[in-house]
């Protein structure tokens, strides 16, 4: 009986990683054909939130399923996530800076 | 003296813990070690990417990667944009699939199944590396260097509010001559979006920091990729030694996994900041 339940789960994992394959190869294709389909009168700000967005769903795959970190203790979870949450104010700050950096180019110029 | 027995036990239990017996987080040592490891080295990769945000926010003319990442080996004249970098990435998640694969044959204590999963993630890294020096190479070719950009641009001189300025107009991929090292207009004297640039316009190659960022944010992650293919070799000799199966368990093929996914993981962000955005 316990063998027979171990390999309905290891059929379940196995399954569960050829399903995760198959999205994150359609978000791939769906990214680069939305990356030539887009239409320059629609502008940039919706497709680099499309793209954002897409590659949020492959990364939240490779890690929850890939390194499965979704099945880990909660507490591992939040040590390795909460330091992340430092990255999202250094690429804010940074790419304000850059907006600085042009500014003054702009002015001096 | 059932007293006694059981007060020792306790005693050795506490002891354990003293001594760093229990396992934090029901994790092992190494595993732990390797996430902390990855969340280091993520780090690092943000602080190279958001370096990148910054320089390419501050820059008047970035070019644009559909015009730029169009070629694909052994297909002449066509322009195939992002056709290649797709094809890579492909290759790149079926690589990381695999050594899942590995992992979870590695649980059943399934030699064979271990070495024939690890084989293909092996094969997997190694066709990604070369694909990558494809590309280089290509791009060298074509003038991309630490320094210099063909990824270029034309403006034509316009009055604005009485005054004569330069007017971006559109992107052009210049031509670059080996002997004299130097760009010129294409032979075909047309834009990236296939249109004829006037006689009076002037073109300039495109910024520097291009190239630079390119080769060294690609570079670092190849290089990753390169640490990686090595580390799961030794993996596969050691598997197939039958190391892991006399020790009892394959949990270092979970360990060297996580690293592998991680390099695909970062690839997912090149992949956004190099060729979509």
């Amino acid at each position: 009986m316990a063998a027979h339940n171990d390999n309905a789960a290891y059929e379940k994992q196995k399954k569960a990683v050829w399903v995760a394959t198959v999205i994150m190869g359609v978000v791939t294709i769906l990214e680069v054909a939305v990356a030539l389909s887009w239409p320059e009168a629609w502008g940039r700000g919706v497709l680099n939130l499309l793209f954002i967005l897409m590659s949020a769903v492959k990364a939240v795959f490779i890690v929850g399923e890939f390194m499965h970190l979704r099945y880990e203790m909660r507490a591992m979870m939040i040590s390795i996530l909460a330091p992340c949450l430092f990255l999202v104010w250094f690429l804010i700050a940074f790419m304000m800076e850059g907006q600085s950096w042009l500014a003054l180019r702009e002015f001096w110029n | 003296m059932a007293a006694d027995t059981h007060l020792e036990k306790e005693t050795e239990q506490v002891q354990d813990i003293w001594n760093g017996g229990t396992e934090p987080m029901k994790a092992s040592y190494g595993k732990l070690m390797m996430w902390y490891f990855i969340l280091s080295d993520a780090f690092t990769f943000a602080s190279f990417l958001i370096m990148y945000a910054a320089l390419r926010m501050s820059a008047e003319v970035w070019p644009d990667p559909n015009a730029v990442f169009n070629s694909f080996p052994f297909v002449h004249g066509t322009k195939l944009p992002l056709g290649f970098v797709t094809v890579m990435t492909f290759i790149l998640i079926l690589s990381s699939v695999f050594v899942v694969r590995a992992v979870q044959e590695g649980h059943r204590m399934n030699k064979n199944g271990v070495l024939l999963w690890m084989f293909w993630g092996i094969v997997g890294g190694a066709a990604f590396l070369g694909c990558q020096a494809w590309e280089w190479n290509h791009l060298i070719h074509q003038g991309l260097t630490l320094t210099s950009n063909p990824f270029g641009y034309y403006t034509t001189p316009q009055v604005v509010e009485g005054q004569t300025v330069d007017v971006f107009q559109g992107y052009v991929n210049l031509a670059y001559d080996h002997e004299a090292d130097s760009f010129s207009l294409p032979e075909d004297n047309k834009g990236t979006k296939g249109e004829e640039i006037p006689a009076n316009a002037s073109h300039s190659e495109g910024n520097w920091l291009f190239g630079c960022l390119f080769f060294f944010i690609t570079g670092f992650h190849g290089f990753h990729v390169s640490t990686g293919v090595l580390m799961n070799i030794i993996l596969w000799i050691q598997a197939a030694r039958g190391v892991y199966q006399r020790r009892g368990h394959y949990e270092m093929v979970e360990k060297i996994g996580l690293y592998w996914h991680f390099v695909d993981l970062v690839w997912v962000f090149v992949f956004l900041a190099f060729y979509l955005l």
